[in-house]
């Protein structure tokens, strides 16, 4: 399908991206060489149908391109979407991949302890919204700390008692002394569109769902 | 002693010019841009004899807490009155004013009873992506009346405010938010089961309707499919055949599409059955505009029930458009001809300029290079000799 204007796909930066780019490739986009080039300074790449650019960005800042409408649909972790809650974000496909989960975690020595009776709690985490609503829950006070990563060492070093962090096999949490305890929210990775590009470019944007939709089925047939 | 004392000087003083986060100083050219653009929708309003109101920026805040204006509680501002101890708050939203006014006031007034109204509204927090916590809000409201042809009146005006302020390329996208709320009911979905579909169809998240039982999920998978332009979206929600108020609806959209498409032949129109958030309160049809390759919505209205105090519930249509949307989607003021008129110039010349249109800047030196102060002075042109001159 010709597109009419420029329509970009925002694609988010590391471990992602190489799950993320079989689908990509499926639903019929090509990139240009300077995309896989990793000498490239370039940000935006241009793709094999006119019109279409990639942007390759931060997983959190790929929701924060398409939510403001400078980009126009992108992949982003349900995490993310959470942590932020953009009211002007649709997520119509989820792509099952990029699997992990965002857990509660604490020193394994640390006696377990009735939450309900803390008024407020210290915790180092990526995402202070998700938590803080967690603990809201809970009827506790989350002082959050934010940090960008190396999440494991702020119990160790006493920074705070507890973290909330992306967990995939728990072998970092493991090497850290740190145990499990419970599961925030599972999750993959999503194709987000944004609402106001949804509603005034509706036969393109749904075009493009549907390839991505057509790429997942048939991958998971395979 | 006015202005800064040398003491406070450099950025001590630059501070004081620090607004709260979401409140601005709008400047030449944007402030007179912005109220053009007021004048010319409200004027579209009165056109259609709607007539303005204006009421108070302030009210007890029970009276704004009513109706739609329950979900609004943590966006207003709150302040004591010195006078009564009562609690005021300051509105955010004036469709609320509206629904009390026709309620209380002009609740005897003939129906249909059609307002208008524009002013300042204020919020609590912004968000990332629309960080104002000040912005104007117009809007016309047509009260009493549950023909499907308020709708179409109601659309019909507000298409053509944004066009005769210069949008060109509307999109219309058309809601019927209570269709999945009831579909839900008619399946007999558990509270927390309807909350999680409502959520899963706003964001139109296919894969979270995976867990419900399959004669449910086909009919919301369908209502997924649905969005888009407004005659396949019609198609597709009227061969699901529903019954009752659900297909009531179904029926509606439908004649208010084909009467639409008639009415503005030339606007691309699409509907969306899941689109339920910021909808909460319209108890039909509801509708959102949008300029084509904006990254905005500009206003949205849609039909909702006036609740009169002894209970009784009165339909009703609105739209509301909000200024800094509408401001990110309209072209920048082309620069105006301002003439100067040198120390001297006769006072009835000046009046002539006016009368032509031009905007005159009154010299109030004497100087023989009034040139050189037309241009300081930001003017294109200057007024000698009897005549104009541009510099």
């Amino acid at each position: 399908m010709e597109l009419s204007q420029k329509l970009v796909l925002a694609l988010p930066k590391g471990r992602i991206l190489e799950e993320v780019m079989p689908l990509v490739h499926a639903a019929g986009i090509i990139p240009e060489d300077d995309f896989t080039n990793p000498k490239s300074r370039k940000l935006e790449f241009e793709t094999n149908i006119k019109h279409l650019n990639i942007i390759r960005v931060r997983a959190f800042d790929a929701a924060t391109f398409v939510a403001f409408g400078a980009a126009h649909f992108g992949v982003v972790g349900n995490d993310v979407l959470q942590e932020f809650g953009y009211s002007d974000l649709y997520s119509p496909l989820d792509l099952n991949i990029g699997h992990c989960r965002l857990s509660l975690a604490m020193p394994e020595d640390d006696c377990e302890e009735d939450p309900r009776e803390w008024s407020h709690i210290r915790v180092a985490t990526k995402y202070p919204n998700l938590t803080r609503e967690y603990y809201a829950n809970r009827g506790v006070q989350a002082e959050c700390i934010k940090l960008n990563g190396a999440m494991e060492l702020a119990p160790k070093l006493g920074l705070s008692r507890r973290i909330v962090d992306l967990v995939s096999t728990g072998g970092t949490l493991r090497a850290n002394q740190l145990k499990e305890v419970e599961v925030l929210t599972h999750i993959t990775s999503r194709l987000v569109v944004n609402r106001p590009a949804f509603k005034t470019r509706p036969k393109e944007v749904n075009y493009w769902i549907d390839r991505f939709r057509e790429a997942l089925d048939n991958g998971s047939a395979a | 002693m006015n202005g800064p004392s040398k003491k406070v000087a450099g950025s001590a003083y630059a501070r004081q010019a620090l607004l709260p986060e979401g409140f601005r100083d709008q400047l030449a050219p944007k402030a007179e841009q912005e109220a053009t653009l007021v004048r010319k929708l409200v004027d579209t309003f009165l056109s259609h004899g709607h007539d303005r109101v204006s009421p108070p920026v302030v009210e007890y805040e029970d009276s704004l807490l009513v109706g739609a204006g329950s979900t609004k509680g943590k966006q207003m501002f709150r302040l004591m009155d010195p006078d009564t101890q009562r609690m005021m708050a300051v509105r955010a939203d004036m469709t609320i004013q509206m629904a009390r006014l026709a309620a209380t006031r002009l609740a005897d007034s003939p129906r249909p009873l059609r307002l208008a109204y524009a002013g300042s509204v204020l919020r609590t927090k912004g968000s990332q992506i629309r960080p104002d916590r000040q912005f104007i809000q117009a809007g016309v409201e047509l009260v009493g009346s549950d023909a499907i042809d308020a709708e179409l009146e109601v659309i019909a005006i507000s298409v053509e405010a944004l066009e005769a302020v210069g949008i060109a390329d509307l999109t219309l996208d058309l809601t019927i938010a209570p269709l999945a709320a009831m579909l839900c009911d008619g399946f007999g979905l558990e509270l927390n089961v309807k909350d999680h579909v409502l959520e899963a169809l706003d964001a139109k998240d296919i894969g979270a309707l995976a867990e419900l039982a399959p004669e449910p999920r086909a009919i919301f998978e369908k209502l997924l499919s649905a969005a888009g332009p407004a005659e396949d979206a019609v198609e597709v929600l009227s061969a699901l055949e529903l019954n009752g108020e659900a297909g009531k609806l179904v029926k509606r959209l439908a004649s208010l599409v084909e009467m639409l498409g008639k009415r503005l032949p030339d606007m691309q129109i699409t509907a969306d059955p899941c689109e339920t958030h910021g909808f909460e309160y319209k108890t039909g049809i509801g509708f959102a505009l949008f300029a084509k390759g904006g990254s905005s919505e500009l206003g949205r209205g849609g039909r909702y029930q006036v609740i009169h105090p002894d209970g009784h519930a009165e339909d009703a249509t609105g739209f509301s458009v909000y200024l800094d949307s509408l401001m990110g989607a309209v072209e920048p003021l082309q620069p105006v001809s301002r003439v100067y008129l040198p120390k001297g110039t006769d006072a009835s010349e000046g009046k002539k300029l006016r009368e032509e249109g031009f905007r005159t800047i009154q010299g109030l030196t004497d100087g023989s290079d009034f040139e050189k102060e037309a241009a300081r002075l930001g003017c294109s042109h200057v007024y000698a000799k009897g005549a104009i001159s541009a510099i």
